[in-house]
C-alpha cells in the first residue's frame, strides 16, 4: 500500500511538490527579505554608525569589557530598546508589558542554561511552577504552616515566601541537573520533560494541599506594590527586576563562564580536554538558571494573585519559553528578552483584541511556526548582526 | 483495598496492546531517521478525531459512514497526515535534532489549539462496540471495545512484523535502521524508506488513537498522554527496537493498571515516570538496547 504514496506521480506528488516549494521558499524568502532590507538600509546607516562610533568606543573601553563590545549603531539601538522598556507605560499597555517582563526572565533563564550549553530543557516550567506553588501553598496551607513556624495571619509574606520560592526552584533545578547529567541530546530533553509531567501528576495526587486542578487563587496580600491599584507602579515592580536579571545574565554570559558553557555546546570533549569539568559547569548553568526562574515564578504568582497548572506548570509553558528564546535568538540573553516582550505584547494586545478566545492560541502558534521557518536563528539576532555589519568590515 | 490480580492481568494485557501500537510507530521513526517525533501524540489524536467526525453526529456534522467503514478510512487519513507532516515539514529540519524536537512539539500544540478552535474542547467517548464480556476463570468483566482494540492491535503488529521481516520493502526499513550507509550501499532508497516509515507509523498511531479514544476519552489534550507513554515505552524497551517496545509496552501497561488498582487514579503515570528515570540512569540503552549497531 505504501508504494502508491512513495513513488512519484498522482495528486500526492503534486501536494508534496507544492509543500516542498512553500517550505523551501519560506526560508529563502526570509533571508532574501532580510538581505534586501539591509541592502537598502546599509548606505543610510553606515555614516550614522561611523558618527556614533566614539560613543560606542567609550562604552567598549569601560563597561563593554563586562557586557560585550558593540558597534555605534548597535549601542544606540540597544539603548533605545532598553529605553522603550523603561518608558513602557507611556507608550503601551502596562499590564501586557508587565507580563512580557516576567516571561522575559523565563526566556533569559532558559537561554543561559539551554541556549548556551545546547542541552535543551523542556523542564523549565517545573522550576517556575515550584516557585509559584511555594508561594501559593504557603498561603493555602497557612494554618498548618503556622502551627510549625508562625508566619502571621497574612502570609505568604513576600520576605518569607520569595526566598523560599527561589530556594525551591534552586533545589529542583539541582535535582533535574543531577538526574540528567549523564544524558545528552533528546534523552536530556525528554527527562526534563518528564519532570514537568511528574510535577503535574503530583499536584493532582496531592490536591488536598495544592487544590488540584483549580489551583490556588486570591493571595494578593503580603506584597504591597502588587496590589496597588496603579498598573504603572506594578509594571516597574516587574520591569526593574527583569532588567537587573538581564544585566547579571549578560555579564555571566560574556564572562569566562559563558565561554565555557558555549564550549560545552560546541564541543564538550574539547572542554574536558582543556582540563575543565563540563559536569561542574552544567550544574552551574542550572543554578544560574534556576534562581531567576524561581524569582519570576513567584513574581508571576503574585502578579496574577493565583497559581495553577495552566499558568505555571503545563508543558505548553516550557514550549512557549523556548519559542520566545528561539524567536529572539538563542544564546544571546538579550535576544530572548526582546523576543519574549514582543511576543507577549503581540499576544496580549493585537491577538487579544482581534481574535476570539479560541483563535488566539492558534494564531500565536501559527505565528511562532512561521517565524520558526523564516528566521530560525532568531529575529533579534538578525537585526543585531545586521546593525553590526552596516560598516561592511564584518559579517 | 483488595487487589484484584486477575483484573490487573486482563486489563493490563488489553490496554498494553494499544500502548505497543503507539510506541511501535514512534520507535520505527526514530530507528530509521533518528527523529524523535513529538507530534506522534498529535497523530494519535488525529486518528481519534477523524474517526469521530466520520462516524458520529458531532460538531454539527452528521455521521457519514458506519463505524466499521470509518475505521479503515480514519486510519488511512492519519497515515496520509503523518506522511504529509514528514514530507512537508520534518524532512527539512531533521538534520538538527533540537530544531526537529521543537518543530514537532510546536506542531502538536498548534494542532491542539486547532481542534479547540475549529471543533471544541469537550471530552467525549467514541466507543463503537457496546457491551461487556466475562472471561471464564478470571471473573473480571471486561468491555468489548477493549477486546476489539486488542485484536486489531495485534493484527496490525503482526502485519508490521511480517512486513519488516518477509518483504523487501520492510527489510529495507530494518536495514536503514541498522545502518543507513550500509543500506544505501545495497541500493536502498533512504528517502523512500523514511516516507514509508512515516506512513506506517501514522497508520499505527491513528489506530491507537481510535481505540484509546474509545477506551478512555477523546479531548484536545489527549496527545500528551500517548506521547509520554510512547516515549517511556520506547526508552525502557530500547530506542529503535521493535521487540523491546512491545515488551516494554506490556511492562508499563501492567504497571499503570496495577497502580490504578492499588493507589488510585491520581497516581497513574507517576510510577511509570519513575521507572523511566531509573532505566535512563541505570541502563540508558534500555531493556533490549540497540538490537543493531548504529553506523
Amino acid at each position: 500500500m505504501s508504494e502508491r504514496f512513495t513513488e512519484s506521480g498522482g495528486p500526492l506528488a503534486t501536494i508534496k511538490g507544492a509543500l516542498l516549494a512553500i517550505v523551501a521558499t519560506l526560508g529563502t524568502v526570509g533571508s532574501a527579505i532580510t538581505d534586501a532590507i539591509w541592502a537598502v538600509l546599509r548606505p543610510v546607516l553606515a555614516p550614522l554608525d561611523r558618527a556614533l562610533q566614539p560613543v560606542a568606543a567609550a562604552w567598549n573601553r569601560t563597561l563593554g569589557q563586562y557586557l560585550g563590545e558593540v558597534g555605534g549603531l548597535q549601542f544606540v539601538v540597544l539603548l533605545a530598546g532598553i529605553g522603550l522598556i523603561l518608558l513602557g507605560p507611556f507608550w503601551g499597555d502596562p499590564r501586557a508589558l508587565a507580563v512580557g517582563c516576567i516571561w522575559a526572565i523565563f526566556a533569559m533563564a532558559w537561554d543561559i542554561q539551554s541556549g548556551y550549553t545546547g542541552y535543551i530543557s523542556f523542564g523549565h516550567s517545573a522550576l517556575s511552577g515550584i516557585a509559584g506553588y511555594t508561594v501559593g501553598m504557603l498561603g493555602f496551607n497557612l494554618e498548618a504552616v503556622n502551627q510549625f513556624v508562625y508566619l502571621g495571619e497574612n502570609a505568604p509574606v513576600v520576605r518569607i515566601a520569595l526566598p523560599l520560592a527561589i530556594l525551591a526552584a534552586l533545589v529542583l533545578g539541582l535535582a533535574i541537573a543531577l538526574i540528567s547529567l549523564r544524558l545528552r541530546g533528546p534523552y536530556f530533553s525528554l527527562v526534563t520533560l518528564v519532570t514537568v509531567l511528574l510535577f503535574m501528576r503530583l499536584i493532582r495526587a496531592f490536591s488536598e494541599y495544592t487544590n488540584g486542578e483549580n489551583g490556588i487563587a486570591g493571595f494578593r496580600f503580603g506584597l504591597a506594590p502588587f496590589h496597588l491599584g496603579d498598573p504603572v507602579v506594578r509594571y516597574y515592580w516587574m520591569a526593574i527586576p527583569m532588567l537587573i536579571v538581564a544585566a547579571i545574565l549578560v555579564v555571566i554570559s560574556r564572562s569566562n563562564v559563558g565561554l565555557i558553557l558555549t564550549g560545552i555546546r560546541e564541543n564538550e570533549a574539547a572542554v574536558s580536554a582543556a582540563g575543565i569539568s563540563p559536569t561542574k559547569f552544567k550544574i552551574a548553568s542550572f543554578v544560574i538558571s534556576s534562581i531567576p526562574m524561581g524569582l519570576a515564578g513567584a513574581m508571576l504568582a503574585y502578579f496574577q494573585g493565583s497559581v495553577s497548572q495552566q499558568s505555571h506548570v503545563m508543558v505548553d509553558n516550557s514550549i512557549e519559553m523556548i519559542a520566545m528564546a528561539v524567536i529572539g535568538g538563542m544564546a544571546s540573553i538579550l535576544g530572548p528578552m526582546f523576543g519574549a516582550i514582543s511576543l507577549v505584547y503581540v499576544e496580549e494586545t493585537v491577538i487579544h483584541a482581534m481574535l476570539s478566545p479560541g483563535l488566539r492560541g492558534l494564531a500565536l502558534w501559527s505565528l511562532i511556526l512561521l517565524i520558526f521557518l523564516v528566521a530560525r536563528d532568531g529575529v533579534f539576532r538578525r537585526i543585531w548582526h545586521g546593525l553590526g555589519a552596516v560598516r561592511g568590515d564584518e559579517q | 483495598m483488595a487487589v484484584d490480580v486477575g483484573a490487573i492481568l486482563v486489563q493490563g494485557a488489553l490496554v498494553s496492546a494499544l500502548y505497543a501500537l503507539v510506541a511501535l510507530g514512534f520507535t520505527m521513526i526514530f530507528g530509521v531517521g533518528g527523529v524523535l517525533n513529538l507530534a506522534h501524540g498529535a497523530l494519535v489524536m488525529a486518528g481519534a478525531y477523524v474517526f469521530a467526525i466520520l462516524s458520529r453526529d458531532l460538531f454539527g456534522i452528521p455521521a457519514l459512514v458506519p463505524p466499521f467503514v470509518a475505521l479503515p478510512i480514519a486510519i488511512a487519513i492519519t497515515a496520509v497526515l503523518s506522511y504529509l507532516l514528514y514530507v512537508g515539514f520534518v524532512q527539512f529540519i531533521e538534520e538538527n535534532p533540537v530544531v526537529t524536537f521543537m518543530g514537532t512539539v510546536i506542531v502538536a500544540v498548534w494542532f491542539q489549539d486547532l481542534i479547540i478552535t475549529v471543533l471544541d474542547s469537550t471530552e467525549f467517548s467514541i466507543s463503537f462496540v457496546q457491551g461487556t464480556v466475562t472471561l471464564p476463570g478470571f471473573g473480571t468483566e471486561i468491555v468489548m471495545i477493549e477486546v476489539v482494540g486488542f485484536l486489531v492491535s495485534w493484527l496490525l503488529i503482526g502485519l508490521v512484523w511480517v512486513y519488516v521481516t518477509k518483504t523487501d520493502g520492510g527489510r529495507a526499513i530494518r536495514a536503514t535502521a541498522m545502518s543507513e550507509r550500509g543500506a544505501q550501499l545495497t541500493g536502498v532508497n533512504i528517502a523512500a524508506v523514511e516516507r514509508r516509515t512515516w506512513l506506517i507509523a501514522g497508520a499505527l498511531a491513528g489506530t491507537g488513537g481510535i481505540f484509546l479514544g474509545s477506551v478512555n476519552q477523546v479531548s484536545p489534550t489527549m496527545w500528551l498522554g500517548p506521547l509520554t507513554l510512547g516515549f517511556i515505552i520506547v526508552v525502557v524497551g530500547g530506542i529503535g527496537s521493535i521487540k523491546g517496545s512491545i515488551v516494554a509496552a506490556y511492562l508499563i501497561g501492567f504497571l499503570e493498571i496495577g497502580t490504578r488498582q492499588v493507589l488510585g487514579d491520581d497516581f497513574v503515570g507517576v510510577l511509570s515516570l519513575v521507572v523511566l528515570v531509573i532505566v535512563l540512569l541505570v541502563m540508558p540503552q534500555g531493556l533490549f538496547g540497540r538490537e543493531f549497531v548504529h553506523e
